[in-house]
């Protein structure tokens, strides 16, 4: 990889944060956006303070490492999977989460609570998945995708009728918001979820190269030397961690964890030693970008989730013409 | 010491037995042909003494160590493996796929390393593959995937290698050109092979090459007949193991007198 390649990679995200910092609805002027950062260069308002530090800076970060999260977990499972069409929430860690947010916003009337409730739920549904696959006494690969999608379904199903019999004033706004993606509310007594985030994006960086070989396929992969149901399990368990994570960060936010995967692709090649950290930068980079978006150009906040696919989709489109496929088969 | 040592090996899927009470051995440095109609087992067999099947009963020695005693690792360091077709995944470059053979080499959360890259050219030199290395594998045809997977499983630097019918895909020449690099290897060195094929002639080309050959026949789950390829491959053998009358001719080539086999009709049903 050229060495111009690396920097920019590392500069996308950065600079996209750095950016972020400077826009917004509420009009501050960029020396006061400094002054705020950086206390000892100049003083600022109290508001002005308030809406870099508390609002803007943690939501940043946050849509980083969602953006990261989503995007390394989806890149784990296509390999893991040896499927290019799965993404992070395959094995149900969305749809479980997002039964969770929704539970809890019909129970409570508190929002912090829909956090460790989505969290909780996310993990859940993978078990479940898992528990589902294990029927078969090998969980072979297409089990493990089967159990997710049945899961999915049963939690989809649950998400429904929680919206059916929710109050349609207040509480199913909030459910469609969450499951639509938010990073709105985030702050910073909620950044516990970026330890299960930081430890999933850990485990599956370790498991980089793992993760090339299981994609051949459990027979070659035993042949080769892999441990098969021992990687795959701290695999799924690192990405499900993440994903939960993020998911309880910002609700369901769709799309990221199928395509920027494959942007990777396109940009580096296939192995995830270097596929990995790429998709996590690309990812974090994408994510702040959009949700600078989403909270600039209205007045009221646009979901993250139509807008990744509305501003990633062309650009997927686009990546696809000038690499001529990437090498995938006709 | 025999290089592998397969000990009254039974496998059933569900009710169905697949190998029964299978006994055989391998001798350091000898190539072991495995043939038999579909369904007779090879694969299942192969299978099991790779650790990916587990049998019902029986032991799988290999060097001497049971190989159930053995991790994921270890046994890779001992047997590698050439599938008959790789299932297409992510179009990884040729040379990542050689690069794969070095896995069991690697310690905890090691990763390939410049040595191991060396290697992996120098294997694909070995079987003239190098100016492929930086295709995706999905892109080269099935002809170069065999070798390059042969490749994979010369870097994996193991005494014992598996093939599960390796040239059932490949065209004229490069059916031979494969079974040219095998020989190459086995004259060449201490080697074992173990090779699962669908052609009985195979057999007559290591043999009239100097390679010590052993031919399984199977039939049922069970080793039928065993010997040199000369001694197996008869008229009334390949009749009663595949259902097939066929001609037996004897030539001289300049590798020396040997056969071949030529099918003529199908006889009976389904042995």
């Amino acid at each position: 990889m050229k060495k111009r390649m690396v920097v920019l990679l590392i500069l996308l995200p950065v600079a996209a944060a750095v950016v972020s910092l400077f826009v917004g609805r509420y009009l501050i002027p960029p020396q006061d956006v400094l002054f705020a950062l950086f206390p000892f260069l100049g003083e600022t308002s109290a508001e002005n303070l308030t809406v870099v530090r508390s609002l803007r800076l943690p939501r940043i970060i946050a849509a980083a490492f969602v953006g990261a999260a989503l995007s390394a977990s989806g890149t784990a499972f296509q390999g893991v999977f040896h499927n290019p069409l799965v993404s992070s929430g395959l094995l149900g860690v969305s749809a479980g989460a997002g039964f969770g947010a929704a539970l809890s916003i019909l129970i409570f009337s508190v929002t912090w609570a829909s956090y460790p409730f989505a969290f909780l739920f996310g993990l859940a549904a993978v078990a479940l998945s898992y528990w589902v696959a294990r029927i078969y006494k090998t969980a072979p690969a297409i089990m493990l995708v089967l159990g997710g999608t049945v899961v999915s379904a049963i939690f989809n199903a649950l998400i429904s009728l929680l919206k059916y019999v929710a109050d349609t004033d207040r509480q199913l706004p909030a459910i469609v918001y969450w499951l639509m993606g938010s990073l709105a509310s985030v702050r910073y007594q909620d950044f516990w979820a970026l330890i299960p985030v930081g430890a999933g994006l850990v485990i599956l960086l370790l498991f980089a190269w793992d993760i090339n070989v299981l994609s051949m396929g459990d027979r070659q992969a035993k042949a080769l030397g892999v441990n098969v149901r021992a990687a795959k399990t701290w695999i799924i368990a690192g990405a499900t961690f993440a994903t939960a994570g993020a998911v309880c960060l910002s609700g369901v936010v769709g799309w990221v964890g199928l395509v920027i995967p494959h942007i990777g692709r396109f940009l580096v090649g296939n192995d995830n030693r270097r596929l990995l950290p790429v998709s996590m930068l690309v990812g974090a980079g994408f994510m702040i970008v959009i949700d600078t978006v989403s909270r600039v150009i209205v007045a009221s906040e646009v979901p993250l989730g139509i807008l990744t696919a509305l501003i990633g989709a062309p650009f997927f489109i686009y990546l696809l013409k000038r690499k001529k496929g990437g090498g995938w088969q006709a | 010491m025999n290089a592998l040592e397969v000990e009254k090996l039974s496998f059933s899927y569900g009710k169905e037995p697949v190998l029964q009470q299978i006994s055989f051995g391998v001798a350091p440095g000898e190539l072991c042909i495995l043939i038999g109609a579909n369904g007779c087992g090879k694969s299942t067999l192969l299978d099991c003494a790779l650790g990916y099947l587990r049998p019902d009963e029986g032991t799988v020695r290999v060097q001497g160590v049971d190989t159930t005693t053995l991790s994921e690792r270890q046994l890779a360091r001992k047997i590698a493996y050439v599938p008959q077709a790789s299932e297409p995944s992510f179009p990884y470059t040729v040379e990542q796929i050689v690069l794969m053979g070095r896995t069991a080499s690697l310690d905890g959360f090691a990763r390939p390393g410049k040595a191991d890259m060396e290697l992996a050219q120098e294997a694909l030199r070995a079987v003239g593959m190098s100016h492929l290395a930086d295709r995706p594998y999905t892109q080269v045809s099935g002809g170069e995937l065999q070798l390059v997977l042969l490749a994979r499983a010369l870097v994996q630097q193991t005494d014992i290698i598996f093939m599960d019918e390796p040239t059932a895909h490949l065209d004229f020449r490069n059916e031979l050109l494969f079974l040219e690099r095998v020989n190459a290897l086995l004259t060449g060195g201490n080697t074992t092979v173990v090779m699962a094929t669908h052609a009985p002639n195979q057999a007559f080309y290591y043999e009239s090459r100097g390679v010590p050959v052993t031919v399984c026949a199977m039939a049922h789950g069970n080793i039928r007949y065993r010997g040199t390829p000369t001694q197996v491959l008869t008229r009334e053998r390949l009749e009663d193991i595949y259902g097939v009358e066929v001609m037996r001719l004897t030539h001289a080539t300049q590798y020396g007198v040997t056969h071949q086999i030529i099918p003529v009709q199908t006889v009976g049903g389904k042995p």
